[in-house]
């Protein structure tokens, strides 16, 4: 390779990886004023690069932007107005608050220890017209009656503590939604055409939990 | 290599995993969609793919990387399926994204803005590389390129926000 070409092969590593440069680049950066200054350079700019993409989470779930929030109540207020009451438009948070309602009525599921025997569970998850390979102890469960049909409502002790885990075949949701309610937290997530509400008093569901759960759920 | 990747793929250590690197998947799904709610089912769709797959994961202290490509093409997938309108990135600028809160540090929201301003075949492999940790040959293998092709990416890149910085734009390569 020309002198020419290394110094311009050089400024392309330094330029597109200035943390890690070949041996042949880094030997010419060594003995190169102009691509020793460029490096620098360019190594001063990546850690504001690397600064820059390290977004504040923390931020994120705090509130939707206002003009996201107003475009999200006019939605609403258009699905009512256009629905006229049909029973199909009711959004997630309505079924949220209905899982939430459910969930208080049966307190006392919380306080269940006991693991349940497979026989038992096999028969709910079949009224509910589920099928869950729970990796968790259940240690409650019924086929609750909910808005016509038969869910299977489930306790679990998951590592992060106790877990009501709703599976809702007949009604689907077409996001991810996280509620709170009465000290607990839910969410409400998509599961194939139907959906799988999680709720807990201690603390937020975790993601990769729910996303286990949601993976072992079949209809 | 982190300690906490060591090990087996077991459920629990599997979990453990996805809840460390699930911060930076989703600042990566953000900057792929520049919008939080397409971002959060980014995420969504990323977790229960890799869920079921995790099998495939051989070796966990791949497992950004790994993470990361299926979040692009779950990304580039809801895409597709949902017909998601472009992004106006001047709406999300003036929408005041919390994503892009710096606590009045006028220079890094500055950047911010120009990160998310570069074209889609810039941005996405600088992104791929310094959030995702991938190699350049890695980035070219996954977005169907010659690794030249990607330096170059990268490149230009890097070389469009040196003037935020008071630098000159170095001279273009080929």
């Amino acid at each position: 390779m020309s002198g020419a070409n290394l110094h311009g092969n050089a400024r392309l590593h330094i330029g597109a990886d200035p943390r890690a440069l070949p041996a042949d680049v880094a030997a010419h950066v060594d003995g190169c004023a102009d691509c020793r200054r460029f490096r620098d350079e360019m190594l001063m700019l990546d850690g504001k690069v690397h600064a820059a993409l390290e977004l504040p989470l923390s931020e994120f779930r705090r509130r939707a932007p206002p003009a996201r929030r107003y475009a999200l109540a006019a939605s609403v207020v258009l699905a009512v107005l256009v629905a006229g009451g049909f029973w199909l438009f009711r959004p997630a948070t309505a079924l949220a608050g209905e899982v939430v309602a459910h969930v208080e009525g049966e307190a006392d599921s919380w306080n269940s220890h006991q693991p349940l025997p497979p026989a038992d569970i096999a028969g709910i998850l079949r009224t509910a017209g589920a099928q869950f390979d729970s990796p968790y102890p259940i240690v409650y469960g019924y086929p609750c009656p909910f808005r016509g049909h038969r869910v299977a409502h489930l306790v679990v002790q998951t590592p992060n503590g106790t877990m009501t885990v709703m599976l809702i075949r007949h009604e689907h949701v077409m996001r991810r939604t996280e509620f709170s309610q009465g000290g607990m937290h839910g969410v409400l997530l998509p599961a194939g055409a139907g959906s799988v509400a999680l709720l807990t008093r201690d603390g937020e569901v975790p993601d990769a939990l729910a996303a286990d759960i949601v993976s072992r759920v079949r209809w | 290599m982190n300690t906490a990747l060591r090990g087996t793929t077991g459920s629990g250590t599997f979990t453990r995993l996805l809840e460390m690197l699930r911060p930076d998947l989703m600042r990566f799904a953000w900057w792929l969609a520049r919008d939080r709610s397409v971002a959060e089912d980014v995420v969504q769709e990323t977790l229960i793919r890799a869920w079921k797959s995790r099998d495939e994961l051989k070796d966990p202290a791949a497992a950004r990387p790994w993470l990361f490509t299926i979040a692009r093409r779950e990304h580039a997938r809801l895409f597709e399926r949902k017909r998601l309108p472009t992004v106006d990135v001047e709406e999300v600028e003036a929408l005041g994204d919390p994503a892009l809160a710096t606590d009045g540090d006028a220079s890094l929201l500055d950047l911010r803005r120009a990160i998310m301003k570069l074209p889609d075949e810039y941005r996405e492999p600088l992104v791929l590389q310094v959030l995702g940790g991938l190699t350049t040959a890695e980035i070219a293998a996954e977005l169907k390129l010659t690794q030249a092709a990607v330096l170059t990416r990268l490149f230009r890149a890097r070389n469009r926000l040196r003037t935020l910085y008071g630098l000159e734009p170095a001279e273009d390569v080929e």
